[in-house]
């Protein structure tokens, strides 16, 4: 069994018990919800994960978010094109993920602290902008991109998807795929093999980048409004999300899918507390247990086959 | 009108302040002015609308009364540990008075001391702090808001459904105050059946989360109390989303609310108003400097907004006056 379904383990395991305790879990409706819940944690973590498989870290994602958020608010707003503010708002997540990949590769910052510091420059210019206000109602049509379904299917699941499958395939089968392992697996190698690792790292924190716009624009069509502080409380589970998935923090290990698995079961346990109506009082501590679980879980079957083979 | 673009043209003076400072820098608004006295005012976040309505309305109040005022705000929202340090600028840089919001009201109390002990008057207002002494506590009775606004959504639903409550963050007193009012609402209305209080931490993502969550496990509900509006405007979202019907109302009387009450998505918002807030909060600092009398406690009227009294307060902060002291404490 590969990695992989050892991983769905957890999943599988959370989705039974909550099968088996609440009818309201186990319907089509509730699963595509809770993968609609999902998507805008993976939007983030998958470009969050391109970055840790180079052995890097991008904490500015959240903040990159809100400003792409609000840049695609003012956009539609200013010109009342919904592409400008699509294209606002990649525009901005991409210009802080290349400020990134810059700091790190030509400052030779270390990745924690160059994304950090564009975290606080990042909110500092988005709170400084808004000044404590929210840009809200967008149009109908700019909405659907959150709330809209396609053949049944909620459009942020399908925008998951495809990120998804995009990326598995370029992380998996592409040269530069295989080259951001080898970056991260051991940058030293990499160089002297001839990989171009300065501009490697540029593309992946670009593209961490542009997932983050693409987010905000996903979380403005789907809260309909932004405010400055909205990506604040999504970055620690977006970094969670990554590691839950198997993907190691240092590097060269890991996958999109994992990300998936690990934005999944992030949303199964509020989706699971909110469906049982567990005491807001309990509910830190339950999440803290059955994220250590699954964790635990994870690690006891790796070990288990290891171990056998 | 886009916000955010006047923003961005208004000064630069900001951004370079943005890149030389990691913390929170106070920003001095009475330039220009000369001889009034200097009010440090403590709000909790830049983050929520609430507080900036606060910093308009002390704003206003100082101009009105020739004074100025320098703000002190967590650039980390509702950090402890930066309201803290920025109390201890302030001591160093020593305002006539402060205007106090704590971000928690038992952890500030060592603040408080050492505003009293470096001999600063504070008056607190929006939220107590519970030690240390302050010449006056302005502010709103947050139980009571809630009450009156789970009170106007149970009787527009005659006194019968089911309804969910969206709590804010938990432990924190806001949020008990609130769902306490909400609790002590529907202890009214026997025939309306609670489904579930569940916790969306006053984030509006999250209520959008949550009320999708507790769409799909219960297919009729009727009423939705948030404790606030960001969190009742997620869970019209969610709502909509799932072209499901239910009277939501919120806590705080913010723009984006009043407009969801407008286009009659929100069926009322529960409002103390921070804008008098930073109004009176101020004026009193600024008379207690001036030796005219302050009354030592003060708590605001409540207003339940909805579609039949909206009007006086759909105008932009900016263009609001704050009341004259008179028109609002009234000598007993």
């Amino acid at each position: 069994m590969s990695s992989l379904t050892y991983r769905l383990l957890g999943v599988l395991l959370l989705g039974a018990v909550l099968a088996l305790s609440t009818d309201a879990f186990l319907t089509v409706g509730n699963l595509l919800n809770v993968l609609r819940q999902a998507s805008l944690i993976f939007l983030l973590a998958s470009g969050l994960t391109l970055v840790i498989l180079s052995a890097g870290l991008d904490l500015s994602i959240g903040a990159n978010l809100g400003l792409s958020a609000c840049m695609a608010a003012a956009a539609i707003k200013s010109t009342g094109s919904i592409s400008i503010g699509i294209a606002a708002g990649l525009a901005c997540g991409m210009t802080i993920g290349i400020a990134n990949g810059l700091l790190i590769t030509t400052l030779r910052l270390p990745p924690f602290i160059a994304t950090y510091g564009m975290l606080w420059m990042v909110y500092g210019i988005n709170y400084w902008a808004m000044a404590g206000n929210t840009i809200y109602g967008f149009p109908e049509s700019f909405r659907e991109i959150g709330s809209g379904y396609l053949l049944g299917i909620p459009i942020p699941v399908l925008l998951m998807a495809a990120c998804l499958i995009v990326g598995s395939v370029f992380t998996r089968y592409t040269t530069w795929g295989h080259e951001i392992y080898a970056i991260g697996a051991n940058p030293e190698v990499a160089r002297l093999s001839g990989i171009p690792v300065r501009s490697r790292l540029i593309m992946v924190y670009t593209l961490s980048g542009v997932m983050s716009g693409l987010a905000g624009i996903v979380y403005l069509a789907r809260l309909n409004s932004a405010e400055a502080g909205i990506g604040e409380p999504l970055l620690l589970p977006a970094i969670a999300a990554v590691l839950i998935g198997g993907t190691s923090l240092f590097g060269g290990v890991g996958s999109l899918s994992g990300a998936l698995v690990g934005a999944v079961i992030l949303t199964l346990v509020l989706n699971g507390m909110n469906l049982l109506t567990i005491s807001g009082n309990w509910q830190p501590l339950i999440t803290g247990v059955i994220l250590l679980l699954a964790a635990g879980i994870d690690t006891a079957a790796r070990n288990w086959n290891e171990s056998r083979a | 009108m886009n916000i955010f673009i006047q923003n961005v043209r208004s000064t630069t003076a900001v951004v370079l302040m943005i890149f030389t400072a990691s913390c929170a820098k106070p920003v001095d608004e009475g330039a220009g002015q000369t001889g009034g006295e200097s009010i440090a005012v403590f709000t909790k976040n830049q983050t929520n609308p609430f507080f900036e309505t606060v910093r308009l309305g002390a704003k206003n109040a100082a101009k009105q009364m020739n004074a100025t005022v320098i703000q002190y705000i967590p650039t980390v929202q509702d950090s402890i540990t930066e309201q803290l340090s920025e109390i201890e600028d302030a001591i160093i840089k020593r305002p006539g008075a402060v205007v106090f919001i704590p971000v928690n009201s038992r952890a500030m109390i060592p603040g408080i001391e050492k505003l009293n002990a470096a001999n600063i008057p504070v008056v607190n207002i929006t939220d107590r702090v519970l030690g240390g002494s302050v010449i006056s506590f302005m502010g709103c009775d947050e139980t009571n808001m809630a009450l009156n606004t789970g009170r106007f959504l149970l009787q527009r639903l005659n006194g019968r459904g089911n309804v969910i409550i969206l709590e804010g963050v938990g432990g924190s007193e806001n949020s008990s105050n609130r769902v306490t009012g909400y609790r002590k609402a529907l202890a009214e209305f026997p025939n309306v059946k609670l489904l579930a209080s569940q916790p969306a931490n006053f984030q509006r993502v999250q209520a959008l989360q949550v009320t999708e969550n507790l769409l799909q496990s219960y297919p009729q509900i009727d009423g939705i109390l948030a404790a606030n509006d960001s969190m009742a405007l997620g869970a019209i979202e969610a709502l909509d989303a799932a072209r499901r019907n239910a009277f939501v109302v919120g806590l705080n009387g913010t723009k984006e609310a009043i407009d969801a009450i407008k286009a009659g998505k929100l069926l009322a918002s529960g409002d103390c108003d921070g804008f008098r807030h930073g109004c009176l909060g101020t004026m009193a600092a600024v008379r207690h400097l001036r030796n005219l009398p302050v009354p030592k406690e003060f708590i605001f009227s409540v207003m339940v907004i909805d579609n039949t009294n909206y009007a006086g307060l759909d105008v932009p902060y900016e263009e609001r006056m704050c009341p004259s002291w008179e028109s609002v404490v009234k000598d007993k």
